[in-house]
């Protein structure tokens, strides 16, 4: 019944849930000149999948380039592989392939296409991509300014974390839980630390009209990227960004929430300059390092969780592997004040135990 | 070597057993499907219902997996739920997604070390086995996890007609109405009720597929036999098997293991 009133009328759930006085973020026409009005987040850069196609080169110039790419590519042998565990050949001309897919508008080079193709960056710009690439281990994904993530594709930049494939699972655990509860699917749900917002936007498409999502993130360069990636998949009415740390953002819906996800920062500090050099050199500390041990922020959020779940909520967060999931599910058991039921150890599809899930009570 | 195929099992209930693997067939793949490599494994059996048969083709490499329509079930078999009696491949390409995904184990390419946040690497590649026939399907070229399943499972069910044969009574033979719906329309048994001329690239087709091919080995690869009971000309079925790269292959593989001649 709430929900057919909700949806017949057209009004955000959230103005009624959330913020019923306060200015609503919702309620404004999400649009890049209303987010650079928030003080808060900064326009991200445009990926190059969605820039329009404004240079052009020859085939043939372009083929060049494309063979320098292959060469460059397969010159890296294990190099990088043996140095920090980095992508090989194999994978590098699998991630040009990928490269030619987003800046041309066919997707592809071949000898039948005209002898000018349209690209969206110049010739001058691949050259200099593809360098960045190999030479300073420049992510890809920043590169080309996405990531394809479950069926998603999400925008990515500099200072945001990339979501991993490991990740896509957490989804799939809420969609889990919600196929048959309709409490859970119909609430209020927390992603803490979203980043690119991945995580809040595989949630969101499957709590659609139903359920609502807040995600927040400390960094305002996050919350840029996070709200871009929602409005493109148009779920600007089910998922509102907000910035701020951990739970701080949060204190008006204490003890209302009926999920939280997280994918937090779990690396131990002493791993970072060990990290793979994608990773390490390129990637934001603060989504990474979880301190010493790597545990801060989990327990951070678990101690929350605690509070700002509402009895029957459900919560799931990925960890480093078994020995951070074990860590947290003694916490969960024997210090939370038996607070949390159904606490469970959860594979990645790798086989590593990866995330942990409980109930409050 | 700092890379392994880790399996993960996803399948929850007791495996059909089908006896010792009898060797590992490649299949090559036409060009539309931009693949890295597919196995197809038949496997034997002395006890179940199922068997398998080598089709001897110049390279030896083929094997068939045949399912009875007289056999009994076996009691591990939950997900057919029929409830005739009748075990047929064809049930296999009617499960849901999902009901499909939990008769197959689910193996990932994992690296070494922690994973998760430590890594930027795209191995997201995602191959499927499916358990009751093993039967290997794989997919590696899509940018994420989540997309090479679905192009792993789209593939599975391409395999799965082309290599799991259902028995056939010719002498009550009607066709299926999948079968029915892939003819031209210029066919003499095909009524208007089927609807347009079901292509290659409607995911429908490869229903109507594995039951023409299970018509074209009842009749030992005669494409005039096989024509008849679909009241079609010869050269008009020879046409719609050469529409399709994979249903061609499995037909000149069958056609050379009888001494006939391929299509072309």
């Amino acid at each position: 019944m709430r929900v057919s009133f909700i949806i017949g009328y057209g009004v955000p759930k959230f103005s009624i849930l959330l913020r019923p006085h306060g200015s609503c973020y919702l309620c404004r026409p999400m649009c890049s000149s209303s987010t650079s009005a928030l003080t808060t987040s900064q326009k991200p850069r445009t990926s190059l999948f969605l820039r329009p196609p404004t240079h052009s080169a020859t085939l043939s110039d372009l083929q060049k380039w494309q063979n320098w790419a292959k060469n460059l590519a397969s010159s890296v042998g294990s190099t990088f592989v043996d140095l920090d565990n980095g992508p090989d050949s194999t994978l590098l001309r699998r991630e040009l392939k990928w490269l030619v897919e987003d800046v041309t508008e066919d997707g592809s080079i071949s000898a039948e296409q005209q002898r000018n193709i349209r690209l969206r960056v110049s010739l001058e710009e691949l050259y200099k991509l593809w360098k960045q690439r190999i030479e300073e281990r420049r992510p890809f994904q920043y590169i080309v300014g996405c990531e394809h993530w479950r069926d998603l594709v999400l925008c990515v930049e500099e200072g945001v974390l990339i979501p991993r494939p490991e990740t896509e699972k957490l989804v799939d655990l809420v969609a889990d839980v919600v196929s048959d509860n309709q409490g859970l699917r119909e609430g209020l749900w927390a992603d803490m630390g979203t980043g690119t917002g991945a995580i809040a936007i595989g949630i969101g498409m499957i709590l659609r009209s139903y359920g609502r999502i807040i995600a927040t993130d400390l960094s305002p360069l996050a919350v840029g990227v996070a709200t871009f990636n929602v409005q493109r998949h148009g779920l600007q009415d089910v998922i509102e960004i907000r910035q701020g740390s951990w739970f701080e953002p949060l204190k008006d819906v204490e003890g209302k929430l009926a999920g939280i996800v997280s994918n937090p920062p779990y690396i131990p500090s002493d791993h970072i300059s060990g990290l793979q050099a994608e990773v390490g050199r390129h990637e934001p500390k603060m989504a990474l390092d979880g301190g010493v041990n790597g545990m801060n922020d989990l327990l951070h959020l678990c101690k929350g969780a605690a509070s700002m779940l509402k009895p029957g909520g459900f919560l799931a967060f990925e960890t480093n592997g078994e020995k951070q999931c074990k860590h947290l599910v003694e916490y969960m058991e024997t210090n939370a004040g038996g607070i949390f039921c159904d606490v469970n150890l959860v594979p990645d599809f790798a086989g590593v135990h990866r995330f942990v899930t409980a109930f409050h009570k | 070597m700092v890379s392994v195929w880790k399996s993960f099992s996803v399948n929850l209930f007791g495996l059909l057993r089908v006896g010792t693997s009898n060797g590992v067939a490649r299949l090559a793949l036409p060009s539309s499907h931009p693949i890295l490599s597919i196995r197809v494994r038949g496997e034997g059996s002395s006890k179940s219902t199922w068997s398998q048969q080598q089709l001897r083709d110049n390279r030896g490499s083929f094997f068939h997996i045949w399912c009875s329509k007289y056999g009994s079930i076996s009691s591990t078999d939950t997900y057919v739920n029929g409830g005739d009696g009748d075990y047929r491949g064809k049930r296999y390409l009617e499960l849901t997604d999902q009901e499909l995904m939990r008769q197959c184990q689910l193996d990932t390419f994992k690296s070494s070390g922690p994973g998760g946040q430590h890594r930027n690497k795209r191995e997201s590649a995602v191959r499927l086995k499916h358990l009751p026939t093993g039967i290997i399907a794989q997919a590696a070229e899509d940018r994420s996890q989540h997309m090479n399943r679905e192009s792993a499972l789209a593939r599975l069910r391409t395999l799965l007609a082309l290599k799991v044969r259902n028995t056939v009574d010719l002498d009550a033979y009607s066709p299926p109405k999948e079968l029915l719906q892939i003819l031209p329309a210029k066919s003499t048994i095909r009524g208007s009720d089927c609807g347009p001329q079901i292509g290659p690239k409607n995911p429908k087709f490869i229903l109507g597929m594995q039951a023409l091919l299970d018509l074209i080995f009842a009749v030992g690869g005669s494409i005039s036999e096989a024509a008849k009971f679909l009241g079609l000309s010869t050269g008009a079925l020879s046409r719609l098997i050469l529409s399709d790269d994979s249903l061609r292959m499995v037909v000149n593989e069958l056609r050379i293991s009888k001494g006939l001649k391929p299509l072309k």
